[in-house]
Parts: C-alpha cells; sequence; structure tokens
C-alpha cells in the first residue's frame, strides 16, 4: 500500500488535527507548523516533517506558499483548523489554485483506495452530509474533535521562506477589546439577546447568571452591531459552538443562525414576552413572559433558594 | 464604475423540508442569502455616488431547475429593485449539488465574459454552505486579482479602495487599487425595502441565463453527496405561560431541580 501524504497546517495547539490525519490509510504527516513552538512535540504522534514560515505573512502570501508546497509533495489530504478568519481567507485561495475542494466542519473520514468518505456537518449546521471525494481534498475541522494516538517517529524541521504578495496594503490595526470567556466550554449559559432594550440592562443577566454560576453568551446582533459585549460571548452560525448542560436563552428570538450554535446543549430555557417566538419550538422549558418581570424574579427567588 | 455583486440563491434553512431520516432538499425554498442583501445594498450605495452600474451574478445551486429558474427569477428581481440593473444567472445541471470549485469556475468565467469590472462584491458567508469559499477567495484567485474579506466599513475614491476588516482580535484597515473583489459582513449597513415603483420597474430589467457550454467549462465536480441526514434534537417543549410571575419563576425552578442543574441545599 501507497503511503498516503497528508499536510496538516496550524499552531502548535492544533495537534489535535492529527487524530483526523491519522484516519488515513497509512498516512505520510507533514505539519506546517505556524506561529512558533516545540516541533519535536508533533513527533510524537508520527509527524515526520515539520515545516515553520521565517515570517508571519499575509493570507495571499501563505496560499501562496502552501500552493508551492502542495505542488512539491503532492499531498492528498490537507488538514487545518476552521476557527478563524485568516484561515477562511487563505484556505480557498490555495484550494482553488491547486483545483481541490474545501469540506467544512468535518466529523469523520474514511478511506476505500483513492476515495474519501467524508462526513460533516452542513446545510447550516442543520444536517449531516456524507460526500465521496478522490484526488485531492481540504479538510477543515475543530482540533477538539479529535484525539491523535501516540507514535513516536523522529521529525526533521524545515523553514520555508515566504514571499510577499503585493496588493494589498495594511494601514493600521486596531486592537478590540479582549473578553476572557471560553464559552465553548461554559457548563451553563445564560445568553442575552436583543430583547434587551439598553446596554445596561444586560446587568439583569449578569446578576441571574452570577447566582447560577453561569457564563454570558448573547445573539449576533448583541456583539456584532450593538457591540455590548466582546465576541467571546456570541453564539451560533458565525460565531461559537457551545454544548453546556443548560442553556437559557433570555430575549433571543432563535433564528437558524443562532440554533446553529447551541444545539448540542443538554437543557434548552427559553424566555421571551412573544408566545410565537420560535425559540420556542426548540427548547426543554419555554416562559412567555417579559424578561424585564421575569428576571428579576427569578434571580430573587434563585438567591433564597440556593442561599447565595 | 462597474461594479459587480455576487449573490447566492440559498436554501431557506428556516424553513428546512425535514422527515425523520431525510432533508428535502427539493422542496425547501430559496431566499437570498441574507449577507448578499448587503452586498447588493453597498454596491448600489458606491454606483449612486460614483455612478455607472451594478450586475449581479448568480450560479444556481439547487434543483430540480425546472422549477427553480421560476423560483430564481423572482428572488432576483428583489435585488433588481434595490437598485442592481442587470442580472446574469447561471444555470446548469452540472452545477447542482456541485462543489465550490467549479461553483466559483462558473463564477469566473461569467466575470470574464462581461468583459471589464473594477469592483466586485460578495457576502461574508452564504446562510446555507457557511464556508465563505466561493463568492471571496475563490473567484479572486480563480480571476487572478487581490481579496479583501470581511469587510464592515467601504470606501472608493477614485481607483483606491479602503476597507476596514472586522477581524477576530482586530479591526485592520487596508489599502489597494482596484480591481479588487471584497467580502462584506451583515453590519456594513442596512439593505433597503426597495418601495413598489422600484419593484415594478424591476420587472422590466434584464436577466441574463447562461449554461456551462456557453462559459467554455466541462469539468465535473470533485465531490459527490452521497447522503444528508438530518440533526434532530428532541425538546421536552413544556411551555409556562399561565398565571403570575412568581407562579412561572416557581415552575422553572421547579424544573431545574428535576433537570439537575440546580441543587438547593437542605
Ligand atoms: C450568515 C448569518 C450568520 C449569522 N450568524 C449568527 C450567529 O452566529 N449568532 C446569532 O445569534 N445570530 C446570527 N445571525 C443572525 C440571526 O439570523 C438573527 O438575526 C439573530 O440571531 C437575532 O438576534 P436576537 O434573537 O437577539 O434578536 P431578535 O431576532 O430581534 O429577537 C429579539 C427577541 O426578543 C424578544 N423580546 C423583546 N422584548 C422582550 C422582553 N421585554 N422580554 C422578553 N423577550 C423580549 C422578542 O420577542 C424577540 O423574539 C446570522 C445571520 C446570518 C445571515
Amino acid at each position: 500500500m501507497d503511503m498516503t501524504k497528508v499536510l496538516v497546517i496550524g499552531s502548535i495547539s492544533d495537534l489535535g488535527l492529527i487524530g483526523l490525519a491519522q484516519k488515513v490509510e497509512s498516512p505520510e504527516i507533514h505539519y506546517l507548523l505556524l506561529g512558533g513552538g516545540d516541533a519535536t512535540q508533533l513527533g510524537k504522534y508520527g509527524v515526520t516533517k515539520v515545516y515553520t514560515l521565517s515570517a508571519q505573512v499575509d493570507e495571499a502570501s501563505l496560499a501562496e506558499t502552501l500552493v508551492n508546497l502542495i505542488s512539491t509533495n503532492n499531498y492528498s489530504v490537507i488538514i487545518t483548523p476552521p476557527v478563524n478568519k485568516y484561515f477562511k481567507t487563505t484556505i480557498p485561495i490555495a484550494a482553488q489554485k491547486t483545483s481541490a475542494p474545501v469540506l467544512v466542519d468535518v466529523l469523520d473520514l474514511k478511506q476505500g483506495g483513492n476515495t474519501f468518505e467524508v462526513t460533516l456537518n452542513g446545510v447550516g449546521n442543520r444536517a449531516q452530509v456524507t460526500v465521496k471525494v478522490t484526488d485531492r481534498v481540504f479538510l477543515m475541522a475543530p482540533p477538539a474533535r479529535f484525539k491523535p494516538v501516540e507514535k513516536v517517529t523522529t521529525v526533521t524541521t524545515e523553514s520555508l521562506q515566504p514571499k510577499a504578495i503585493t496588493g494589498i496594503k495594511v494601514v493600521s490595526t486596531e486592537e478590540k477589546p479582549k473578553g476572557k470567556v471560553r464559552i465553548e466550554d461554559a457548563e451553563l449559559i445564560v445568553s442575552v439577546g436583543r430583547g434587551f432594550k439598553k446596554q445596561e440592562d444586560l446587568k439583569l443577566a449578569f446578576e441571574l447568571a452570577e447566582v447560577l454560576g453561569a457564563e454570558i453568551g448573547c445573539s449576533r446582533p448583541i456583539a456584532a452591531d450593538l457591540k455590548w459585549l466582546s465576541e467571546d460571548h456570541w453564539v451560533g452560525l458565525s460565531g461559537h459552538k457551545v454544548r453546556p448542560k443548560l442553556y437559557m436563552a433570555v430575549g433571543i428570538s432563535g433564528q437558524p443562525q443562532h440554533l446553529a450554535g447551541m444545539m448540542e446543549s443538554k437543557t434548552v430555557v427559553v424566555i421571551n414576552s412573544d408566545p410565537n417566538a420560535p425559540f420556542f419550538k426548540n427548547c426543554d422549558y419555554g416562559v412567555v413572559e417579559d424578561l424585564y418581570k421575569f428576571v428579576p424574579a427569578l434571580t430573587k427567588k434563585l438567591r433564597e433558594i440556593l442561599k447565595k | 464604475m462597474e461594479i459587480l455583486a455576487l449573490v447566492k440563491l440559498a436554501l431557506d434553512t428556516g424553513q428546512l423540508r425535514v422527515s425523520e431520516t431525510k432533508v428535502d432538499i427539493d422542496s425547501t425554498p430559496l431566499k437570498i442569502s441574507d449577507i448578499d442583501r448587503n452586498a447588493v445594498e453597498e454596491a448600489v450605495r458606491i454606483k449612486e455616488k460614483a455612478g455607472g452600474r451594478v450586475r449581479v451574478i448568480t450560479a444556481l445551486k439547487y434543483g430540480p431547475l425546472t422549477r427553480r429558474q421560476q423560483e430564481a427569477e423572482s428572488l432576483l428581481r428583489e435585488v433588481l429593485a434595490m437598485g442592481a440593473d442587470e442580472a446574469y444567472l447561471i444555470v446548469d445541471n452540472a452545477l447542482i449539488n456541485s462543489d465550490q470549485l467549479l461553483t466559483a469556475k462558473a463564477i469566473a468565467a461569467t466575470i470574464r465574459k462581461l468583459g471589464n469590472y473594477d469592483l466586485i462584491i460578495a457576502g461574508e458567508a452564504t446562510i446555507d454552505g457557511y464556508t465563505s469559499q466561493v463568492g471571496g477567495p475563490r473567484v479572486a484567485a480563480e480571476l487572478g486579482i487581490p481579496v479583501i474579506t470581511f469587510v464592515r466599513e467601504l470606501r472608493v475614491e477614485g481607483n483606491k479602495v479602503t476597507a476596514k476588516r472586522d477581524l477576530e482580535d482586530a479591526i485592520q484597515t487596508v489599502e489597494a487599487q482596484l480591481p479588487v473583489l471584497v467580502t462584506v459582513t451583515r453590519e456594513i449597513n442596512v439593505p433597503r425595502i426597495p418601495p413598489l415603483l422600484q419593484i415594478r420597474a424591476a420587472m422590466k430589467k434584464p436577466i441574463n441565463r447562461l449554461g456551462l457550454a456557453d462559459l467554455g467549462i466541462s469539468m465535473k465536480s470533485p465531490v459527490e453527496v452521497t447522503n444528508i441526514v438530518p440533526i434532530q434534537v428532541k425538546r421536552k417543549g413544556v411551555i409556562i405561560k399561565d398565571g403570575t410571575v412568581d407562579e412561572k419563576v416557581d415552575k422553572l425552578i421547579q424544573a431545574l431541580i428535576q433537570e439537575g442543574i440546580i441543587t438547593p441545599p437542605r
């Protein structure tokens, strides 16, 4: 059996993706390591070659570097994390230039000869889709989904010199206020939406969250348009995917793009004044009430009961 | 200014037709992918300032074609009513269920066929695929022009484009020369709702159809979809709507205790 060449691209914390690479039959795994880190660590999981970049580059230059690397080494499978806009820009450029499809939010991979059968979340996260591809394919998946098995190898390292691509000039970069919430890992979430009329009113939700020991989540407009909360709170198709024990949605209508981010929650509670809000069709417990009356009353009662 | 807006007629995932075991794509209605309305809006605003025209390009991705073509045309009338001047609809059986590689080739070939362009605008992602590939980076790569993704503020002065990119941890301001492809976020503007007069006028605007043969494309999609299974979560659906606020609070707290989410100390 021939070796199948696989390239994983990511930082050192994305090495979970090697687990996906190991699903290929007799893989030869290379790793393009971005942002520094200890390359020898990758040798624990069967990576034989690690590439690094001599400089941090923009999307167009990284895409160009990738295209060259792919044509030199003739990879069949290229795996990347999906999580940021840097990859979302780079990978499709590289894929188009190497005539390959990109499959996003990949769950699993099976190989039969030179055909790969890939399952993924699709249709706006409403369905599990199975596809067949031959030849080269790019896969994007969250690293935490996979667990690489140990297989110690010797790693050789090579530094690549990316070429700068002219065309787009960065004039300035303004850091966004950083939050520290890892909403993906939260056990309990109180999530807020546009049912809140003013930013100050969010304190109702914060008080409730404090009594429960919950993190605060939010819908897209709260983070993206109104900027009442930093983006680490944002739940949904374009935000974070969460899977808490309790997801309590307060003043959120329940549009499909929001639901896409919280489908895996265990118990879903919805508080909304509109009995026809779509979220009521996707909840375990739905309270039809004005949040301005209900939330303070709930907080007060919980404080009494939980003696907080 | 020659502006092109790329629009997807996406599956309306809010109205997805699902049974226990199947997603019925063929009978799920289509809609203009939300963020592509922002793309059209931005294109029309630039035209209103700088003059020129806006042409819309769309590749139909869902069958059956016999029925979808009519649906596609009436959806395209919506963006024509917003102020676009003309639409190009790529219809071909080979594009149904095809992957993004082929779709991007078809759109890029259409753009080349139309001739001159200065600015191409698309949405940051579509509501159904949500992969951010086709309208932006892939088409730009195929055309060999620069792409600026995730733009929430756009300025065009003469030949120069200034854009604010909305990245995870920063707002990045970039500059480029035309021609360039830009993808916009939902926050860049509020798409207009066209008045009746515009809607009527849109009925007379041209919608041109093209097939892959017209574009000289004969490749097949490298991806074959073999199965689509709905992700369904069973929820209890207990609605608490009667009684006073305090009674509702008590009912919810009972439920939270039962679910083991809170445990009152004894
Ligand atoms: C491609 C794409 C990606 C998207 N990604 C995301 C995403 O990741 N996450 C996301 O959240 N959205 C996303 N959206 C946006 C999504 O479609 C909705 O627009 C958004 O989720 C609505 O937010 P909301 O529920 O807070 O606001 P609204 O839809 O305005 O709902 C507010 C709700 O509050 C209720 N309400 C009002 N007053 C009260 C009161 N006093 N008491 C109780 N309830 C009250 C109303 O009845 C209403 O149901 C995306 C959209 C697109 C097109």
